[in-house]
């Protein structure tokens, strides 16, 4: 069996672009060293849902009170600790919390909560509370404004899927992109890949620059090329989430510079029949994080990459008249991948103490922010959230 | 490696181009002159520039007298037709189509040029605007405007409605102000960072309060609009749109900002001083900012036509796509439109959707991984036809004969980069397709 790294290196010495290389120190440094990614670097991956009923604090009074028909059965619920437990469908995440990979925030929310979609949506995709300050730039786009701009000049956020760039993502600076699929990055000549590329005369720091940079992309295209052609890729799930997260990983693998990637997956908004339609959701969404975490874990990769699940808000307390609940306010963030603190931050709002049938907000999801800005992508985070915020303590050091 | 070694400038560093033994007027300036200034130019056209000399070059392309060939008749009303069909579909792609048609037909390349220059300083995206007839509007005015003086071009895109929509001015309203137009007004439009305080922006956001649609026209109402008095960079007055366009406009950070924009839209990395772009706003200031005043001067200018400002700067996506259909003169069957807008949009410029209100930052961010990799596959596309919507495939042995070039390997090289290699062998026609779209791919070809 032909592994990547053999198939890479073949591919290298039998392309003239190796002849190249002397004259290209950056580029040689990389492939001498590693016919892989590079090492260094955090990655944030960002999953934004639409709203999420997710953790369960059966033993709470209220929750029997509140949730006649929804009710789930104790016995199947898959536990936290003594007071709160994960959805059944929540097996794989389940075992992520075992193996210490899963960090729950309960009680995540704003003051004054909206419940609509598009404002609650706003406010969690810009950081900022008022709608007047709604500009269509974001918390991640406002945080690479003032960070520098990646090694490969690939765009700093990255949305995975076919819609365009989420204002979360937008900076006033910084460049986001949308990406569905890899044929962007497949060279559509299949002689491209061994072409020389160093006939330019112009031997100016431009020229190194555009020849470097092209051999860099071409670089890039192999290592994808090969992951995709490698066989016993890590499995995953066939859900659509699970695609994104599969399409994730390859880049991160390919060594690319974006240092974060938004993925969105829709269908929570259970106003009715919510049992059967929420399960399903629930389970794309703990196996596919499952798979991709394990793939990283593989590829050893892993250690670079934290997993923000977040959504604009969670579900009235009380269900409502068609078997389903209606839009709420405090919602759980869920953090994965090996560098969280496992477990529960925090205790979940109380179900007998609320304010107009509402959950209380105990955490402010700009502290979340914070958290992942300043300890795990080492941006300021002041700017990009419009004040200053304490980060939590959900990361190891 | 080759070092350059700039020469002591002294006296006026704008001083026009004459061509002498150290700087011949040869096709490799011919070709810098049409890339920089226009996108690319045919055979034919190159070389009655190269016979006509600097002087009649530059005036043709002031002119919008440059191209001799590759113009349908009736470009004009078809242009516009193309327009309004994207207009009652609606769809961005086809305004895309009809710009991207604009460029590679018109009969005025520099006037498309320059459109596209201001779009990226008066960057407006349809992403949050979502109306396509105000996005051509605005395209129209910038076309009309854009060799004006500057001031009658910043009055009108602040009754712009695109541009108001964009930067949120229907919310700013007396007692509310929003100060997004304000902001980006001082630090992009026109006085660039630094010489303005965070209360000037507050004082601004007041004296542009209260304008609002009615329709789809931009309308001051008297009631929503701040008609105290403020004081804006230590001007005390009761200021509203015009007033603080005119306190701008007087403002040398202005005209500062302005030959900066200018020299960043035609020249190429490290080839302008500080000096040169003071003496260019200095000019500028002297001539009520008259843009048209700075495109002629710069292009006359000896400067421009420097080893330093050769092949100096990384090509647009647009430059690429553009400068590449035209020089090859696939006019006919010429690719789809759409799909070379859809190729720029891929390459990392998408028309009528700047990445954020500062414009495309250009230079040597448009090389990314996926661009790079992207301009490979255009170049392979645009040869073979396919992807680009063409049914046949180029043939680069019948162009070069088509000149009285069928003999001469160094023909394409010298069509695309004014140089002699690398070579395009013209024996057969995989060969010199496959030769074709490795050299269209270099290093070299990526710059102008």
């Amino acid at each position: 069996m032909i592994t990547r790294r053999c198939f890479l290196a073949r591919g290298l010495r039998d392309s003239t672009l190796i002849a190249l290389a002397p004259t290209l120190p950056g580029f040689l440094a990389r492939t001498a060293h590693a016919a892989g990614p590079e090492q260094d670097g955090r990655i944030l991956v960002v999953v934004q849902l639409d709203g999420i009923n997710t953790v369960v604090p059966f033993r709470d009074e209220g929750y029997a009170k509140y949730r006649k028909t929804l009710r789930l059965p104790e016995k199947r619920l898959i536990p936290v600790n003594g007071e709160v437990s994960l959805h059944p469908a929540m097996r794989d995440a389940g075992k992520l919390l075992e193996s210490g990979r899963l960090a729950i925030v309960p009680g995540v929310g704003y003051p004054n909560p909206s419940r609509s979609h598009f404002r609650s949506m706003a406010i969690w995709q810009s950081a900022r509370l008022d709608e007047r300050d709604h500009t269509g730039l974001g918390w991640v786009g406002r945080g690479f404004d003032e960070g520098p701009p990646t090694r490969d000049g690939s765009p700093a956020a990255l949305l995975i899927g076919p819609d365009d760039p989420p204002s979360a993502i937008r900076g006033r600076r910084s460049v986001s992109a949308a990406l569905d699929r890899l044929d962007d990055y497949a060279l559509i000549d299949k002689e491209a890949e061994s072409r020389p590329i160093g006939s330019s005369s112009a031997g100016d720091d431009l020229g190194q620059f555009l020849r470097r940079s092209l051999l860099d992309a071409f670089t890039t295209a192999d290592r994808l090329k090969a992951l995709g052609d490698a066989r016993g890729d890590a499995a995953y799930p066939e859900f659509e989430l699970a695609r994104r997260l599969k399409l994730t990983a390859r880049l991160i693998k390919a060594g690319m510079g974006t240092r974060v990637y938004y993925l969105e997956q829709g269908g929570y908004d259970t106003h009715g029949t919510q049992l059967p339609h929420h399960a399903p959701l629930l389970e794309e969404l703990s196996r596919s994080l499952r798979a991709f975490l394990d793939d990283l874990a593989a590829a050893r990769l892993a250690d670079r990459v934290l997993v923000l699940v977040f959504s604009e808000f969670g579900r009235r307390v009380a269900e409502n008249g068609s078997k389903g609940t209606d839009h709420g306010t405090a919602g759980p963030v869920l953090l994965a991948g090996p560098r969280v603190r496992p477990g529960l931050h925090g205790a979940y709002p109380s179900l007998t103490d609320l304010v107009d049938d509402d959950l209380k907000v105990t955490v402010d999801f700009r502290r979340v922010y914070a958290t992942v800005l300043k300890n795990w992508l080492g941006l300021a985070s002041t700017e990009a959230l419009g004040g200053a915020f304490d980060p939590l303590p959900l990361l190891h050091g | 490696m080759r070092l350059l070694t700039v020469r002591p400038r002294s006296g006026d560093p704008w001083a026009p181009y004459v061509p002498d033994e150290e700087m011949p007027w040869n096709l490799r300036r011919v070709v810098h002159l049409h890339r920089r200034a226009g996108f690319a130019a045919t055979w034919e056209e190159l070389q009655r520039d190269l016979k006509d000399g600097p002087e009649a070059s530059i005036n043709r392309l002031l002119e919008g007298k440059s191209r001799s060939c590759g113009i349908p008749a009736d470009f004009a009303a078809f242009a516009d037709r193309l327009a309004d069909r994207a207009l009652a579909a609606p769809d961005s792609s086809r305004l895309k189509a009809w710009w991207v048609y604009r460029m590679l037909f018109g009969p005025d390349p520099l006037t498309e040029r320059l459109t596209l220059m201001w779009h990226g300083h008066f960057a407006t995206s349809n992403g949050k605007v979502n109306n396509v007839a105000l996005m051509r509007r605005q395209n129209e005015t910038l076309r009309s405007l854009c060799r004006a003086p500057f001031g009658s071009l910043l009055r009108a895109m602040l009754r712009d409605p695109a541009l108001l929509i964009w930067l949120d001015a229907p919310d700013n309203i007396r007692g509310q102000p929003n100060e997004n137009l304000a902001r980006e007004l001082m630090e992009l439009f026109t006085l660039g960072s630094g010489p303005y305080s965070e209360d000037d922006v507050k004082q601004a956001a007041r004296a542009l309060t209260g304008w609002r649609f009615v329709g789809d026209e931009v309308r001051l109402i008297p009631s929503r609009h701040d008609q105290g008095t403020t004081t804006i960079l230590g001007r005390t007055a009761a200021f509203d749109s015009d007033g603080l366009a005119a306190l701008l406009l007087d403002h040398p950070a202005t005209s500062r900002r302005l030959a900066w924009r200018l020299c960043h839209e035609f020249f190429g990395e490290g080839a302008v001083d500080e000096r040169a772009v003071e003496a260019l706003a200095g000019g500028l200031r002297a001539h009520d900012l008259d843009i048209g005043w700075g495109i002629a001067t710069m292009l006359r200018s000896r400067l421009f036509f420097d080893v330093a400002n050769l092949g100096r700067r990384i090509a647009s996506p647009i430059d690429y796509v553009v400068g590449t259909v035209r020089a090859l003169e696939m006019f006919d069957p010429a690719p789809s439109t759409p799909v070379l807008a859809e190729w720029c949009r891929g390459l990392g410029q998408d028309l009528f959707y700047p990445p954020n209100v500062g414009g495309w930052p250009g230079g040597r961010s448009w090389i990314t991984t996926r661009s790079a990799i992207g301009r490979t596959n255009f170049a392979a596309a645009v040869v073979d036809g396919s992807h680009v919507g063409l049914g046949t495939s180029f043939d680069p042995i019948e162009l070069a004969a088509h000149h009285g070039q069928g003999r001469n390997p160094s023909f394409f090289a010298q069509l695309l980069l004014g140089a002699d290699g690398p070579e395009v062998p013209l024996d057969a026609l995989g060969p010199s397709r496959q030769a074709l779209v490795r050299l269209l791919s270099s290093p070299d070809a990526q710059r102008i």
